[in-house]
């Protein structure tokens, strides 16, 4: 059972079809939701959320129907939302307080599980203040306290690290690895800075103009045995290029110095410095990489629509050539 | 009949007071000995105290001190001394009247209520003269022993003490810490709330971290050093030729981080396996190519372990 | 074990039932009404009519201070009228309370765009406006049926047993028509506060829609030279109903009778009104859009 289920989801809004045909599973344990603005993003989670009624198709979450089972996906769900949401005329516990009961737990508990969560994402004596008088960084993890506080089943964070200074930002992936790593809990992350997914998430949904431009499992590309090497070069690279490429490798210049190799498994790094010795460059900088979510997110605005995976050979011989 | 318990034990305990956080589920074992809590400001100290000294009535959980619950109040107060860390004490008495005072709380004849107090201001060193005028004359130091006085006169077997060395000079603290450790030694529970953490280090046999009304850690200091697995722990080791330690050391693969001493002449190794460094490290003393001078752990105290699990800013890590 | 991570740890025990949570709502938007110390002012205030009234029916009751006092006049009579006024005084005063409390349960939610977390919650649209709509009601009854109701009983108390056998209905009027009123206001109250942004200006935009109606309908009778103007004469409209409903002497002029049917009407026009409104409001507030 898939985390999030979409089959042919389609959403119009204001006469507009904002999401046209999503289709796809998720089982990641998590879900990084990408793209440029305008693709749909906060739709999506709406319509997960109940929000939105969708137009045409489905869409499941944790298995339970969006369409009619709307109040049990809410409870099972906790919401980070991006903008400022709360009630500054509460206390930050009395309102993670109000929250808890109403996701169903019983005022005792509900004050506990309150304390406890503001414990967890760093709330000391603040909490007894006014949201009102809270810094940015102060709402965004009292809306995050409020999502965790009642256990659910699926987290949904938009934005997470929105306007949090480096420390703080810091400190909120480090909250979510956490959470991540306790497993009891699914996450589905909405970002624009794709260092953040790539550092908390394992797989990605990439929307493009109301479409699914690229399911991506990171996880398996990171495992998956590449060498896939950058470089960073002194010294003309196109000979070096050649050479390399008469030795079976695939290899790409550009601008700056670098070059970019794809070499069989017999050969080794060792033979990129013998031949650069011996076509009279330097190699200056050297390391292995596997596909990063960048390429990954890039590739799908141009290939919008393919799945990303066994035709990345292609993509990547296409750019070669280019 | 009850078996003899002397344990003083917490039990999923919580404290709210209406919407605001006391402490949130404690549970707790301590034997007899010396005890010090440690926290920071706010980190629900106090209200552990108070809930030790049947002062405040738990929201939930249940406390056992030697056997006797809050409810069976005579009793129960009986076997508490509690010196709170407030500087306020009814007008117009001397330190004697004052501890006589509370001494006839207890029910106990004029007779034995005098003896005691006059023990009591022994056991502190506080002079018998003094002791006859008024509180309002103290000194600070003072008037902390005869808190003190007060707290012990009446023989409790728990003995809470919030802040006790608090405006006593050198010599009064050293007498103070070892009437605690005596006091421990001789089967009473000592708890000892404190931020001068190298001192109660010297007497206390564990240690009780709390913040933000959570337990963090409980245990022997060295036990709970051990513990803190994330952090590897360190070592100064003071030698003539620090470098070739250092060398040495990373060779047989157990040093994680090498910092040579400012003045040259010491090493601080961090290492993540204690056992069998200091096995190595026994046998390069042995093989004598280096002198080692001084060997000890750089973190294994209460301050390290507090800044460990505590950190600088009073939140967990 | 002597170092205690404390980590995220899942939820493992009960939770309410599904029906529970407007309760929960309404049971914040209670304390936050009542939190306000103008809320605890206008109670009393609103109260001490009830005293005065409770001097009165006693005085009533009692031979001596009837012969001492009023020389056996006939003012001091309690009896349908009597309630009647009784229920107007009482009803105003939690106009004036709703006026009040309305916007401090609906503004602070909407100030600070809390929607999209609250109904991310299981909760509906519904369940949302049905808790406000609870505590703003329980609030209103403080002031409403409630102490009137105590005054009957007193009465009844107070009065030989025939009284009491005699004016039963009463208690039944008395109910209905601050169940009606109370009704209407609420629905009304909330529907105002999610309109206006401002919970000054919503205060006074309550009064407005009560009274400007009425001065409306008014022109609308002079000029048409008709008396179904005053079906948008609040005041009157209401008075009418309690009128009925307790069985007191018409007071109006015959001519300008309303049916009842028309004024029930008029107000279940108001009510689905107000809660059309209130459904256009939160739905454009639960999503931010853009």
């Amino acid at each position: 059972m898939g985390v999030i289920a979409l089959d042919r989801l389609e959403v119009r809004l204001g006469g507009r079809t904002v999401l046209n045909g999503l289709t796809g599973e998720l089982r990641g344990h998590a879900i990084g939701l990408l793209g440029p603005n305008g693709a749909g993003k906060s739709t999506l989670i709406n319509t997960l959320l109940g929000f939105h009624e969708p137009s045409g198709g489905n869409a499941k979450v944790l298995g339970l129907d969006a369409r009619t089972d709307r109040m049990r996906i809410r409870q099972s769900v906790g919401y980070m939302p991006e903008n400022d949401s709360f009630i500054g005329n509460m206390s930050g516990v009395r309102f993670v307080r109000y929250m808890a009961e109403l996701a169903g737990l019983p005022p005792a508990a509900a004050l506990e599980r309150a304390h406890e969560a503001l414990f967890y994402v760093g709330l000391g004596e603040v909490r007894y203040r006014k949201i009102s008088t809270y810094s940015l960084g102060m709402k965004q993890l009292i809306k995050l306290a409020q999502a965790l506080a009642h256990g659910p089943r699926l987290l949904i964070l938009d934005e997470p690290t929105n306007g949090l200074d480096p420390t703080a930002r810091q400190r909120m992936i480090q909250l979510i690895k956490e959470v991540r790593k306790e497993g009891s809990m699914h996450m589905l992350i909405s970002s624009h800075l794709l260092r953040d997914i790539d550092e908390t998430c394992d797989e990605v949904l990439i929307l493009n103009k109301g479409r699914v431009a690229a399911i991506s499992n990171i996880e398996e590309e990171r495992r998956s045995h590449r060498n896939f090497i950058e470089m960073e070069m002194s010294g003309s690279t196109e000979e070096f290029a050649q050479k390399m490429r008469a030795m079976g490798c695939e290899c790409a210049c550009f601008a700056g110095g670098r070059v970019k190799v794809v070499m069989p498994d017999a050969l080794s790094a060792r033979d990129l410095y013998v031949t650069a010795a011996g076509t009279g460059t330097e190699i200056r900088r050297i390391q292995q990489r596997r596909d990063s979510l960048e390429d990954i997110f890039l590739r799908a605005m141009e290939y919008e629509g393919d799945r990303v995976g066994d035709s990345r050979q292609q993509v990547f011989a296409a750019g070669v050539e280019s | 009949m009850n078996a003899v318990n002397d344990t003083i034990r917490f039990e999923n305990v919580s404290k709210f007071y209406g919407e605001v956080l006391g402490v949130n589920r404690i549970t707790l074992s301590l034997e007899p000995g010396v005890t010090t809590l440690v926290g920071p400001n706010g980190s629900g100290k106090t209200t552990l105290m108070n809930l030790m000294t049947g002062l405040v009535q738990p929201s939930r959980g249940k406390i056992s001190l030697l056997g006797l619950e809050p409810s069976n109040a005579t009793e129960f107060f009986c076997n508490v001394g509690y010196c709170a860390q407030f500087d306020s004490f009814p007008r117009g008495l001397t330190g004697f009247q004052f501890i006589l005072d509370s001494l006839m709380l207890f029910g106990m004849t004029d007779e034995d209520a005098h003896a005691l107090a006059a023990e009591a201001l022994e056991r502190v060193q506080l002079d018998a003269a003094a002791a006859h005028r008024k509180i309002a004359g103290y000194s600070k130091g003072m008037r902390q022993k005869i808190r003190l006085a007060q707290a012990v006169a009446h023989h409790p077997r728990v003995l809470v003490l919030d802040e006790p060395l608090n405006g006593l000079d050198p010599m009064a603290r050293a007498e103070s810490l070892a009437l605690f450790q005596e006091l421990g030694r001789q089967g009473l529970h000592v708890v000892i709330s404190s931020h001068i953490l190298d001192e109660v280090d010297r007497v206390a046999d564990r240690v009780v971290l709390i913040t933000g009304g959570y337990l963090i850690a409980q245990g022997n200091i060295h036990e709970v050093r051990q513990e803190v697995r994330d952090k590897p722990m360190q070592l100064l080791i003071r030698c003539d030729n620090p470098e070739l330690l250092a060398s040495k050391m990373f060779a047989v693969n157990h040093c994680v981080e090498a910092r040579l001493h400012a003045d040259g002449r010491g090493v601080f190794l961090r290492t993540g396996d204690v056992d069998q460094f200091y096995r190595l490290l026994n046998e390069i003393a042995v093989e004598g190519k280096v002198k080692i001078e001084a060997v000890a752990p750089f973190d294994d105290n209460a301050n390290a372990i507090y800044q460990y699990l505590i950190g600088s800013d009073g939140s967990t890590q | 074990m002597s170092v205690f991570l404390h980590e995220y740890r899942p939820y493992t025990g009960s939770t309410t039932p599904l029906w529970n949570r407007p309760l929960v709502l309404a049971r914040y938007a209670f304390k936050e009404a009542w939190a306000s110390k103008i809320t605890t002012i206008l109670f009393v205030a609103a109260l001490l009519p009830c005293v005065v009234e409770m001097v009165m029916i006693y005085l009533a009751a009692n031979p001596v201070a009837r012969t001492l006092i009023l020389r056996g006049s006939p003012v001091l009579t309690i009896n349908e009228s009597f309630f009647l006024n009784v229920l107007e005084t009482q009803c105003w005063f939690a106009l004036v309370m709703a006026a009040w409390i309305a916007p401090r349960l609906v503004s602070f939610d909407l100030g600070d765009n809390a929607l999209p977390i609250l109904l991310s919650h299981p909760i509906s649209r519904f369940s949302y406006v049905l808790g406000k709509f609870l505590a703003l009601a329980l609030s209103l009854s403080y002031v409403t049926w409630l102490p009137v109701i105590v005054l009957f009983v007193y009465q009844c108390y107070a009065s030989p047993e025939s009284w009491a056998m005699a004016h039963l209905g009463l208690a039944f009027g008395i109910l209905v028509g601050s169940l009606l009123w109370i009704i209407v206001l609420a629905l009304v109250g909330l529907a105002v506060s999610a309109w206006v942004k401002w919970r000054v200006i919503a205060t006074g935009a309550m009064f407005a829609v009560v009274f400007v109606p009425a001065g409306v309908g008014g022109i609308a009778n002079a000029i048409l030279r008709t008396k179904w103007g005053l079906l948008l004469n609040v005041p009157v409209i209401m008075t009418e109903i309690w009128q009925r409903l307790l069985g007191a002497p018409a007071f109006m002029n015959p001519r300008l009778e309303l049916p009842s049917a028309a004024m029930g009407v008029m107000l279940l026009l108001a009510s689905l009104l107000c809660i059309a409104v209130l459904n256009a409001r939160i739905r454009a507030r639960e999503v931010v859009r853009g």
